[in-house]
């Protein structure tokens, strides 16, 4: 019987071919002195021109509304603002940090590197789903806010009555749907570690209350939108021949990734007034809290 | 057949050898100018600094849109908020009472202080957005793929350092938009399950933004976070070399 030694796709040493390369001095050394310099007169221009901003001293009394984080973090607190808050701030971010760091060990294959794109329908694929991220991500921001219910009923007189009250807002299909008395009153048993201890010092496990419209609301849409959605896209992509790789799956998530990311940096920052409100960039109004000065 | 017949040394020879064929020099660099092929091989090979970089490297990697100097940038901001946060920090004391007035002072009083801080604060910026760039190149030209699987996780990780290490500095002028930045920024953290609560206590030392988180968020912003970072930028680089330079076709 013959052995199959079935070869592992490792990166072969390439051959050198002397005449291809370079040499570092001044090749390219020449190039990091001009970028280093660029950078460094741009951003002595820069702290020469404008200052960096300082406000009052910190008060814990005085809140100012809007209060909102670091710009590089107004996407999670966008985020928050829709669905429930360890999901939006910590379980969501940490799980795709784990998803992107896994990248290469779900695309494995050696070719297509080292050139931008690489595959065939990378621009197509790249252009489309990084479109789909900043549409689709506007589109649930504003169906979420209410605006479009608003729309649709000040500027162009459609109203679905009370009967599709629910569609106004994902919160509204809590409040709106005439769900079952015992909907919002699911009896069940948690998992719990101490189920397995017959001695556990805080006691048997209890029964707990599910409030499954608010469960709805809070998790179960926002998750069936943040991993539904970007599937469905990709599932579209691979059933109209675009996506054909896991290569074209990354490419099709991850630019969706980042036009999703880039609109939820901008809402947050620049289209989100007091009270968390949806506003233009140019209603924005910090009000610093002070009594008398509101 | 021509004979060539030698020349006197010129003005320029007679300063150049002064220059780079004298004790002390040879002494520092071995070498002399880098002019011809063998001393710009060798001072790269043999500067500590340089050495980083091979001696020769493909020539589709010096075009200026492989990479757009990304990564490097990155590093060179690193550099650069490490030069002026030392001078910041000569005169600003982490403490509630002075925070706020030490950066007043900074701005005021100190001789190209407000420039110092500008130019750190713009210089945070940058790097954030430089290094999310030179993630998305990364990606979009493949150069994660094998061999350079782990160097993509290193990098994920200096990502997060980055945010991290702009996040801690945000609380050190102590004003308002400080303040509740980080409050805000820190219900975040506590807002996850289970060790939620915990890691949010852990890092603001209490259960507000106080003189405990200021005095944390300080030591983790001149010294925890960057001596990390430090570490995985070094393994960074290094695996860099290890995986055979940038990435091109096979």
């Amino acid at each position: 019987m013959a052995t199959a030694v079935v070869a592992r796709p490792v990166a072969r040493p390439q051959a050198r071919a002397r005449d291809e390369e370079v040499l570092v001095w001044p090749d390219l050394v020449f190039i990091e002195f001009i970028a280093a310099m660029l950078f460094t007169i741009t951003l002595f221009f820069l702290a020469t021109v404008m200052n960096a901003p300082l406000l009052d001293q910190a008060n814990a009394d005085v809140t100012p509304n809007p209060s909102k984080a670091p710009w590089y973090l107004l996407n999670l607190q966008e985020l928050l603002l829709h669905m429930n808050a360890a999901m939006a701030g910590v379980i969501i971010p940490s799980i795709w940090l784990g998803i992107m760091a896994a990248f290469p060990y779900f695309d494995r294959e050696n070719d297509g590197q080292g050139v931008w794109f690489g595959t065939e329908r990378a621009v197509k694929i790249t252009i489309i789903s990084g479109l789909v991220g900043i549409i689709g991500t506007w589109f649930l921001i504003l169906w979420d806010s209410g605006k479009i219910a608003f729309f649709l009923n000040d500027w162009f007189g459609l109203s679905g009555g009370d009967n599709l009250r629910f569609l106004e807002n994902v919160r509204s299909m809590q409040t709106q749907l005439p769900w079952p008395e015992w909907a919002s009153d699911i009896t069940y048993l948690p998992f719990n570690l101490k189920l397995l201890a017959s001695d556990a010092p805080g006691g048997p496990t209890e029964f707990q209350n599910l409030d499954f419209p608010g469960w709805l609301v809070e998790q179960g849409i926002p998750i069936m939108a943040i991993v539904g959605l970007p599937s469905l896209m990709i599932y579209a992509m691979w059933k109209a021949g675009w996506v054909l790789t896991r290569r074209d799956a990354l490419l099709a998530l991850f630019s969706g990734f980042i036009g999703a990311y880039g609109i939820l940096t901008l809402v947050g920052t620049a289209f989100r007034g007091q009270g968390q409100e949806l506003v233009f960039p140019w209603e924005l109004k910090v009000s610093e809290g002070i009594p008398g000065q509101e | 057949m021509a004979i060539e017949t030698p020349t006197k040394p010129t003005l320029g020879d007679k300063i150049y050898d002064a220059l780079f064929h004298n004790y002390v020099w040879k002494s520092i660099f071995r070498t002399g100018y880098p002019n011809t092929p063998r001393n710009q091989m060798l001072v790269v090979a043999t500067n500590v600094f340089l050495h980083l970089h091979p001696t020769r490297i493909h020539r589709t990697h010096v075009k200026i849109t492989h990479t757009y100097c990304l990564g490097g940038l990155s590093f060179f901001m690193f550099l650069g908020l490490t030069i002026t946060g030392i001078l910041l920090m000569f005169y600003y004391v982490p403490s509630v009472d002075r925070a706020y007035l030490d950066i007043e002072n900074i701005q005021t009083n100190v001789q190209f202080g407000q420039m110092m801080r500008n130019l750190h604060r713009w210089m945070a910026h940058a790097m954030v957005i430089l290094v999310f760039l030179h993630m998305m190149r990364v990606f979009y030209t493949g150069a994660y793929k094998p061999p350079r699987e782990f160097n993509w996780v290193v990098g994920v990780i200096l990502l997060v350092l980055t945010f991290l290490l702009s996040f801690t500095g945000y609380l050190l002028p102590w004003d308002q938009l400080a303040f509740w930045a980080i409050t805000v920024g820190t219900n975040i953290a506590g807002s996850a399950p289970v060790l939620g609560p915990k890691s949010r206590f852990w890092l603001l030392g209490g259960l507000q933004v106080g003189p405990d988180a200021l005095i944390r968020f300080y030591t983790l912003h001149v010294i925890g976070l960057p001596l990390l970072a430090a570490i995985f930028m070094a393994v960074h680089f290094w695996r860099i070399r290890r995986d055979g330079g940038l990435a091109r076709p096979l």
